[in-house]
């Protein structure tokens, strides 16, 4: 037993023993133990498909496990019958998708729920305000609930999905919280205040399931570790006995390789691919930056330092008011994508699912989309040619299931969703890659698969510029990390220079070392 | 146990099915007057200009557009044809000048959704009632005299007879290949498919959303056009009959994005679900000669039912794949997103 427990202490947030789901065609999770304590954060951490989501879902109740299967939430049996069971023995989720009502206020979304309060039917509007900043302040969050939600900050959105999962139920009080990656989406300077809310929740006695694709929070946040993969729990350990290496290790359970490439590859000096002169827009206030053939730029800084905007506005999604985008010598004008595309540029935006693929079409049309006239010859488009590039996509990047391509795009995971989009944009050869949170939403396996794909094309002297949040991912791959602070370029970082703290301080605008990071 | 395969197998040619039941249903139920070549010419010749309007939606429905002018730009076009008959134009140039003021409506309903950034559904509704009051205007409210009645190749235009069918079925057929071609077998289909799937990415590819839409909405307006203008011919210059083909037209081109190639607006759904419920209709009209409420019923019943069934298809699609994911351990999805064809639109409104 990985936390000891005295008979006089409080009974476990959560007693799973013996889970095992089958689905018709295998095993999900097989005999997976799991133990979290009143007040203890555990971290949950497994690659797409470990059977991480069909261990959420079997808490929810939302699947029933095969028999066998025993799972206690505060000391009381569940029974698989419905997700209310699972309410009401003081289990609570809050999902990626937070479902807060983006148009109403804090208040509002608060009392969606369990229902305003009201005399004759009116809205006793102070009494909702009152509640909610009572539900607010429990978690640290110390807003406004009159505020609409679609203006707080990410992480301020996610505390209030807390807040309303661990809004007061004297018939049922909450003893577990499960987040399903409360983190994917957040900037890197947002993370910090989620943490401190997950660490309020843990104080007031909660047990907390949290589950993360970052390994940094793990030892930020978690008092133990628990790793599945393949459905099958490898380790069940408290953080102090585990490194970043083992971690990974488990994750994945064969050595993993760390994409990694030498900066010494860089080709001599040669014209820049791209040329950026005093680009100004709504957000940028004058940047300038050469990407040179062979060469992996990154990005970085905070939201709203301009990073987010960067590559969008080179590439012409964004509109950009004066300065230049030189391509190879040629100039890019604003707005135009399909002059940029034309040019030899290749875009991938962060938001994968809204602007970077068509969800309800065949991974071959995604492919294809962008170099239609290679596969048309009038008067017919020549499909066996359009599924030939598809399949050799598929096969390169390792998509699965692999030779699916005439699945929709919605039915691949998003790492493989991702790879898609890649292979869409390596048929076209582009001499410039820009790209936007590149691997956002991806399993650390898929990640790696990306980085190499990259270094490849970046070694046939294709120029990548990269935008991220993810700042292991810049130190792993860039060349070179232009940081941006206001709209401006604040520091270049090369070599040695490229590391988390470097990284991280140039981003917050601390320039002398030994300041300390606030 | 072999699972089906989503778009596979019986959902995808329901309709095909349904039209059997009808068919040998009717003929069963009324044997002298149902099963004869008179009711396949008759519910081939009076459908084809509903069907033509029905293909002439599903091209705006592909990038997420709703055209709800159709029926006013074909009635419109109906009565210019007849008009300019009349002041002694010959046909066939009556006819191309109809098409043509068609086409600038359709080139006025595109700018208004793409510079001035109007939804489509409101640009249509509005300008499809601007254009019933020119027709006021052009008209005084008086039915043409109909040209047809004194000129015979006019009237042959639409009303000779191959096979026994009218040759304006034969238009029909050859208006759904052009279209279908269009569609599936060029890159312009694509890029619709692409702009109806996701007009944000379909920008970042390099599609020319802009343009495509516009284009879109102009080729509605066109074969609502010729629609109208071979209604002209093979019936006359009535007043008001294209307001009622416009729900059976967006009838079929749901109930059609249900068929053959499920989840998209497709040419041979849509052309089918005309005649599918065309079929009933007539069996139901030989049974019941007086019933007039027939027609609207079963076109509202079937657009209605026929989203139901897109999003339940969708629904359990989604479930499939998420099940195959997971039993395949490669992760399941709990994101997947249901998405109807149009669905877009729907939601700016």
């Amino acid at each position: 037993m990985p936390t000891a427990s005295g008979p006089s202490a409080p009974p476990h947030a959560l007693d799973a023993t013996g889970l095992t789901k089958t689905f018709v065609g295998g095993r999900a999770l097989s005999e997976v133990d799991l133990q979290i304590a009143a007040g203890e954060v555990c971290a949950l951490l497994g690659e797409n498909g470990s059977g991480k989501s069909t261990l959420i879902k079997v808490l929810s109740g939302y699947h029933s496990p095969d028999p066998g299967a025993v799972v206690r939430i505060g000391g009381q049996e569940l029974e698989f019958t419905s997700p209310h069971s699972s309410y009401a023995l003081g289990a609570r989720f809050v999902h990626q998708d937070l479902g807060l009502v983006e148009e109403s206020s804090i208040a509002d979304n608060l009392a969606f729920g369990p229902g305003f309060p009201t005399r004759f039917g009116t809205v006793l509007e102070r009494k909702a305000r009152d509640r909610a900043r009572t539900a607010l302040n429990a978690m640290g969050l110390d807003v406004d609930p009159r505020l609409k939600v679609g203006r707080l900050s990410p992480a301020q959105k996610t505390g209030v999905a807390v807040a309303r999962a661990l809004l007061p139920d004297e018939a049922s009080p909450a003893r577990l919280l499960v987040l399903d990656e409360p983190t994917a989406r957040l900037p890197e300077e947002e993370v910090e205040q989620l943490l401190a809310i997950v660490r309020t929740v843990a104080a007031n006695g909660i047990g907390v399931l949290y589950v993360t694709h970052r390994l940094d929070e793990v030892f930020d946040v978690a008092e133990r570790a628990v790793v599945l993969r393949d459905g099958v729990r490898v380790v069940s350990e408290p953080v102090e006995g585990l490194t970043r290496d083992t971690l990974l290790r488990q994750l994945f359970g064969a050595t993993l390789e760390k994409a990694h490439r030498r900066a010494d590859q860089l080709p001599p000096e040669t014209p820049p691919v791209l040329r950026v002169h005093e680009l100004r827009s709504e957000v940028l206030r004058g940047v300038s930056l050469d990407v040179r053939p062979g060469e992996i730029v990154g990005v970085a800084g905070v939201t709203g330092s301009g990073r987010e905007a960067l590559c969008a506005t080179v590439f012409g999604a964004r509109v950009h008011d004066e300065g230049e985008v030189e391509v190879r010598g040629e100039a890019l004008p604003s707005h135009r994508p399909d002059i940029s595309i034309s040019r030899g540029v290749a875009y991938v935006p962060a938001e994968r699912k809204l602007s970077g693929c068509f969800l309800d079409l065949p991974a071959t049309e995604n492919i294809s989309i962008s170099s239609m006239r290679s596969v048309w010859s009038f008067p017919l488009l020549r499909r066996s040619k359009e599924k030939e590039i598809a399949r050799g996509w598929f096969e390169r990047l390792g998509v699965r299931p692999a030779g699916a391509v005439d699945s929709p795009m919605s039915s691949f995971s998003g790492g493989n969703q991702q790879k898609i989009i890649y292979g869409k944009w390596f048929q076209q050869s582009p001499s410039l890659f820009l790209l936007d949170e590149p691997t956002q939403g991806v399993d650390v396996g898929s990640k790696a698969e990306l980085h190499k794909a990259l270094f490849r094309a970046a070694e046939d002297g294709a120029a990548v510029l990269v935008s991220s949040t993810d700042v292991d991912e810049l130190v792993t791959i860039s060349d070179r990390v232009v940081v941006l602070l206001r709209g401006r370029v604040v520091a270049v970082l090369e070599g040695q220079d490229i590391n988390v703290h470097e990284l991280t301080r140039a981003s917050l605008g601390i320039s002398t070392p030994g300041e300390g990071v606030a | 146990m072999n699972i089906p395969r989503r778009g596979v197998g019986f959902e995808r040619f329901s309709g095909l099915y349904l039209w059997a039941a009808l068919i040998i249903g009717f003929s069963l139920w009324q044997p002298d007057f149902f099963p004869t070549s008179s009711t396949v010419h008759s519910i081939a010749g009076e459908r084809s200009i509903s069907a033509i309007l029905a293909l002439a939606i599903i091209i705006p429905l592909a990038c997420g557009a709703f055209d709800l002018s159709v029926g006013a730009v074909a009635n419109f076009a109906t009565i210019n044809a007849a008009l300019l008959i009349n002041d002694g134009w010959s046909w066939p140039a009556a006819a191309v000048m109809a098409v043509l003021i068609s086409t600038a409506i359709g080139a006025v309903n595109g700018l208004f959704v793409v510079r001035l950034h109007v939804s489509s559904f409101i640009t249509t509704l509005g300008i499809g009632s601007v254009i019933t009051a020119l027709q006021i205007v052009v008209t005084d409210n008086l039915q043409p005299v109909a040209p047809n009645q004194s000129n015979e190749s006019w009237a042959n235009f639409t009303n000779h007879t191959i096979f026994g069918f009218q040759i304006v079925f034969l238009y029909l057929i050859l208006l759904a290949f052009l279209l279908w071609w269009v569609l599936e077998h060029t890159p312009v289909g694509r890029y619709l498919y692409a702009i109806g799937s996701s007009p944000d990415a379909a920008r970042l590819s390099g599609v020319a959303v802009n343009r495509f839409t516009w284009l879109s909405l102009i080729a509605s307006a066109t074969l609502a056009g010729v629609g109208g203008v071979m209604f002209s011919s093979l019936t006359g210059p009535s007043l008001t009959y294209g307001g009622g083909l416009l729900l059976p037209a967006f009838a079929a081109a749901f109930l059609g994005s249900t068929q053959i190639v499920p989840g998209r607006f497709n040419v041979w759904g849509t052309v089918m679900s005309i005649f599918v419920l065309a079929t009933g209709v007539k069996g139901l009209q030989i049974a019941y000669p007086q019933a007039q409420w027939l027609d609207p019923a079963f076109s509202g019943a079937a657009l209605v039912l026929a989203v139901a069934v897109a999003v339940g298809r969708q629904r359990s699609g989604e479930e499939r794949t998420r099940k195959r994911l997971s039993r395949k351990g490669s992760g399941p999805r709990p994101d997947a997103e249901a998405s109807l064809p149009g669905q877009t639109e729907h939601a700016v409104i």
